[in-house]
């Protein structure tokens, strides 16, 4: 059964639709890869999907249960972290202190306000940071992180909350290409027991990657497949790759 | 998952322990000193008075500090909660105070209910004849007050500049409703003459309360949750996606601000013994964000040390040559710190430790780029780009 099903999503921004009855579904445990060219809707797609705009009408099933419409708390607390395009952590924490607010537990304030950080996770912030190679930073704040490490910070905190999807919103832009090498590794590492929907322009990292794609165009799905078919159908290559790829 | 365990000697973060003994140290100093002085400076000196006055202040701009330097939410109308506990604690003070010491008109109602017409105390104000009942009413209306106005703001996601305006508003209505409806209030004069607490016992226990005050902010700031109130003030947007509903935190962290800000309220009616709209006003809650502005947000020993600092400056200015220009050297001195020092005095002198003892967050970056470039510089590809090589 698919861990994330949406239905017939449609979205109109004033007048301009965006999504246009998109159904799309990711199965538990797969690494799915989200490709098009820019305005596709991808990261609309993702927004909708984590609650931060309403669609217009459709429906998002995700592990069985409706979460269309819900605020974003909440779908976190269904099981989906999301990994901003643009890296997204709290600046003046430290490293350490970064992945400790993200770990899972419970949300509600007076269930929060007697917790304490306890030697299990404590043990768990460490296996994380060395995981993503930060363990020696963990003291520092967030900010005099380079880019690339804010990346693998956030990487980080998504681990640390247990989710049930991931959703990776182009983690390696703005990186060197060392780094992207890197981030490429880690979610591999990250696919092997999570289930995670990317966002991926670099198509270096894709072949790395991909075992199936889905290629969005004007907010509908154009082609779907491993990712040797998707480059062969002429439609896609028309529309997204063009001619120096494929 | 993780490639090696480490040892746990290398595992160590520094944290500040809960209270570091240099505070203590510096604190129980400090709580000495005040109060000794009625030991050597006389119960009534004006000085022992101003005292009393500051340490009232600095758990108002403590209560800023909660909320503004620890989880983003400015608000120029916290002298409202300072306000209602007041004026709950001077009416209650004013109501048995005539009981005892007749007014001038011989009657047993406070004398503002008599100069506008109420011949006896009006009904929703005997509970106040009794003090707990008036202590817990101080501290538990503001509180009260402050939930239904995160309620309302929070829920609604409005935060940042409109909740700023939205707090100023609130404290332009309470100033002006409590001139307003004198017969209660006693209108633009306030309320006076009810006695007061000046003792030395009593400046004691403000003591007290007030280390009481600052160790359970410091409890707060420095537990899990603290840090996830820090994160909500980083980035409310990642907070809210990692499952943290950001309006519960903001409007539980209101409330205690309120609370404190109520507490501060009270022993401040009770010690000086006079109250009037003003207390209750903007420009009163906008002078606390400056004592904590000054002292240092973010830091709890910050708006204790503004306070005392923007105060007893103001004290001392006013008193000399200068009587005519204070207010000048007060607007230059919180422009100066806006500009040189934004973290404040407590903020810059940390800054400046933490830099001194691992460099500053600036260069770190500039050399964690430097080197992220060089490794780019080194790395070669170890397969052609497209081939189906796996990494790992």
């Amino acid at each position: 059964m698919a861990l994330l099903e949406v239905k017939g999503l449609t979205t109109r921004v004033s007048g301009f639709t965006i999504l246009d009855n998109l159904d799309f579904a990711v199965d538990e445990h797969e690494l799915r890869v989200l490709l098009g060219p820019n305005g596709a809707g991808k990261t609309t797609l993702i927004s909708l999907i984590t609650g931060q705009y309403k669609p217009t009408s459709g429906r998002i099933v995700f592990d069985g249960r409706d979460i269309t419409g819900r605020a974003p708390d909440e779908i976190f607390l269904a099981g989906i972290s999301r990994k901003f395009q643009v890296p997204n952590m709290y600046e003046t924490l430290s490293v350490y202190d970064n992945v400790m607010v993200s770990l899972q537990s419970a949300r509600r304030v007076f269930r929060y306000m007697l917790k304490r950080v306890t030697r299990e996770d404590d043990d768990r912030i460490w296996e994380i940071l060395e995981f993503v190679e930060l363990a020696d930073r963990a003291g520092e704040p967030a900010d005099t992180l380079s880019h690339g490490e804010r990346q693998w910070l956030e990487l980080a905190m998504l681990i640390a909350s247990r989710p049930k999807l991931l959703l990776l919103d182009e983690p390696t832009t703005g990186m060197t290409e060392q780094g992207k090498q890197k981030t490429a590794q880690l979610i591999q590492r990250i696919a092997r027991s999570h289930t995670v929907l990317l966002v991926e322009h670099d198509m270096h990292i894709v072949r790395q990657l991909a075992k199936k794609v889905t290629v969005l165009h004007q907010g509908q799905v154009l082609a779907e497949g491993s990712l040797d078919e998707v480059v062969d159908n002429e439609t896609v290559r028309a529309v997204y790759l063009g001619k120096g790829h494929a | 998952m993780a490639t090696q365990a480490r040892s746990a000697g290398e595992r160590k973060v520094r944290r500040s322990r809960l209270l570091p003994r240099s505070v203590l140290v510096v604190g129980a100093l400090v709580a000495a000193a005040i109060s000794a002085f009625p030991v050597v400076g006389g119960t009534d000196s004006y000085v022992l008075q101003l005292i009393g006055k500051f340490l009232c202040f600095s758990i108002f701009a403590l209560s800023v500090d909660l909320i503004w330097g620890f989880t983003g939410i400015l608000s120029l109308g916290q002298a409202v909660y300072f306000g209602i506990g007041a004026y709950t604690i001077a009416l209650s003070m004013k109501l048995n105070y005539t009981i005892e010491n007749s007014t001038r008109y011989g009657g047993t109602i406070p004398d503002f209910m008599v100069w506008n017409g109420l011949t006896e105390v009006p009904g929703f104000m005997e509970p106040l004849l009794s003090t707990p009942i008036a202590i817990a009413l101080a501290l538990a209306i503001p509180t009260l007050l402050a939930f239904i106005f995160g309620v309302i703001t929070f829920k609604r996601h409005i935060y940042g500049v409109y909740c700023a305006v939205i707090t100023l508003a609130e404290a332009l209505i309470l100033e002006q409703f409590l001139i307003e409806y004198q017969a209660y209030t006693g209108g633009f004069n306030g309320v006076t003459d009810y006695g007061n607490t000046r003792t030395a016992q009593f400046l004691w226990f403000l003591v007290v309360l007030t280390a009481l005050c600052f160790f359970g902010a410091r409890l707060l700031t420095h537990s899990r949750i603290g840090t996830v109130l820090k994160s909500v003030r980083d980035n409310d947007v990642r907070a809210e996606f990692m499952g943290y509903n950001v309006a519960n935190y903001r409007i539980f962290v209101f409330c205690v601000s309120a609370f404190l800000a109520a507490l501060a309220g009270a022993l401040y009616a009770a010690w000086v013994g006079i109250i009037s709209p003003g207390d209750t006003g903007p420009r009163f809650s906008i002078e606390a964000v400056i004592w904590t502005a000054v002292g240092g947000r973010a830091t709890l020993i910050g708006p204790f040390i503004g306070t005392f600092l923007v105060r007893g400056l103001e004290f001392l200015l006013s008193g000399s040559w200068l009587a005519n220009y204070w207010q000048f050297f007060m607007g230059a001195l919180f422009i100066l710190v806006v500009l040189v020092m934004r973290d404040g005095i407590v903020g810059t002198l940390l800054n400046w430790y933490r830099a001194r003892r691992r460099g500053a967050p600036a260069e770190i970056r500039e050399e964690q780029d430097r080197l992220e470039k060089d490794r780019q510089h080194d790395w070669r590809p170890s397969s052609e780009p497209g081939s189906r090589n796996d990494p790992v």
